[in-house]
């Protein structure tokens, strides 16, 4: 691993959903904004929003964008590892199913009670970043 | 006699297609252990990232931890998050995780009023709700290898009753899985996040650099705890699955060693009947002959 690049690894309940060994910039986007991080940055915990990360390789000159359902990002040791309950690659969603999701989610938010409706919110934004994971970037 | 040689000859046909039942279900209990487990083996990676961070913030940075899930409140009603089966055929499985449920409760003193059950598994709702317990949530039908998807619903359930007060405490109970041959009865209280239990573990853990936190620590614990504590739930219930299968898989397996037993001694039994019919015929034969003569 050469110093100018960092390890990141993408953490969930299915196992681990990515791993880039020599990123240049990982861009977060935390609860308080984005945030880019790159190797050797001190050591820090942040907050996720449900949100794209976005994994970028000068070396190769490639992008990876992973869509991410909130959680939390860890940096020490030049590893950054991301840890969410679900988060997918752009190009592993599935797209018309996470349109369906945005309409289910936005018919439970006209429909229902109190109750539901951040449960009901919460699923929107997910579907709405997904969709967005894959088609916002091209 | 000859009618008891048929009767002999159903029983064994009989027992001989349940033995091939028992051992098809064992051979599927055994190909959905595995399957489990290789999938545990990946949710590990993520509990141990979580439980990592969450043992360094609780026992580092935490002043107030009012409002938060660390928070002990007084305990007025406790929570029981009881992980049973659906299904029948899986020996003890059931029964001793329900005993020790049982004796929890009178050992505690607990009056049913003072006790909420939640259900995942229908074995475990019927007994609670047999017994005149408030049985606040019930869901059947985990499929065999339950997705963090699948289970969040049931998760984020249990989170948002602790949050509304409905119980103050919550102990999970599950059969723990040991090996392919044995489980162990576990009541683990879950909620609150006992900072303890995270202390003593601490010292496993690869987290020493001192972190900027961002935005703060109690936020980040904010967002950190309940994911936490809904991961705990998660592995609770795919250990449980996990026991549940190799459960279903011994009873399975012994279920099909007796029926081979039983098959042996009927065959014995087949035998001595037929030669005891085939003893009889000649002793009538010769019977016959002598009186001829």
């Amino acid at each position: 691993m050469s110093e100018h690049t960092l390890h990141v690894k993408v953490v969930t309940p299915n196992g681990v959903v990515f791993e880039h060994e020599t990123a240049s910039l990982v861009v977060l986007d935390t609860t308080n904004g984005e945030e880019g991080i790159m190797a050797q940055h001190a050591p820090i915990i942040s907050a996720l929003q449900i949100s794209e990360l976005k994994v970028i390789d000068e070396a190769t000159d490639s992008e990876e964008i992973i869509a991410i359902s909130g959680g939390f990002g860890e940096f020490s040791n030049n590893q950054l590892t991301i840890v969410s309950d679900s988060a997918e690659r752009a190009k592993d969603i599935d797209v018309e199913r996470a349109k369906r999701a945005k309409e289910r989610a936005e018919k439970h938010i006209a429909a229902s009670e109190t109750d539901d409706i951040v449960r009901a919110q919460t699923a929107l934004l997910r579907a709405a970043n997904r969709i967005h994971a894959v088609t916002g970037n091209k | 006699m000859a009618a008891s040689l048929q009767d002999i000859q159903r029983r064994i046909a009989s027992t001989k297609k349940t033995r091939q039942i028992t051992s098809a279900m064992q051979m599927v209990s055994t190909a959905k252990l595995s399957q489990i487990q290789r999938h545990g083996g990946s949710y590990t990676v993520y509990a141990e990232a979580l439980h990592d961070v969450v043992a360094h913030l609780a026992t580092a940075h935490i002043n107030n931890v009012s409002g938060t899930l660390l928070e002990h409140r007084d305990v007025e009603k406790v929570g029981f998050l009881v992980l049973s089966s659906d299904r029948g055929l899986v020996g003890g499985y059931n029964s001793t995780l329900l005993k020790e449920l049982m004796s929890q409760i009178t050992e505690r003193q607990l009056r049913t009023d003072q006790v909420v059950i939640l259900a995942v598994g229908g074995n475990g709702a019927d007994f609670f709700k047999k017994r005149g317990f408030d049985v606040a949530y019930e869901y059947r039908g985990v499929s065999d290898v339950p997705t963090f998807n699948e289970v969040r619903e049931i998760v984020k359930t249990v989170t948002t009753m602790y949050d509304n007060e409905v119980f103050d405490e919550l102990i999970v109970g599950y059969q723990h899985y040991v090996s392919r041959i044995s489980n162990e009865v576990h009541l683990e209280k879950m909620l609150p996040v006992s900072t303890d239990d995270l202390a003593e573990s601490k010292d496993d853990t690869k987290l020493t650099a001192d972190y900027e936190m961002e935005p703060s620590s109690e936020q980040i614990l904010g967002v950190v705890l309940p994911q936490y504590a809904e991961s705990l739930v998660y592995g609770a219930i795919l250990d449980a699955k996990t026991a549940e299968h190799a459960a279903s898989a011994n009873a399975m397996s012994s279920a099909t060693d007796n029926a081979k037993d039983i098959i042996d001694s009927l065959g014995l039994q087949y035998n001595r009947a037929r030669q005891s019919a085939i003893t009889t015929e000649i002793t009538e034969i010769t019977g016959g002959m002598a009186a001829l003569n």
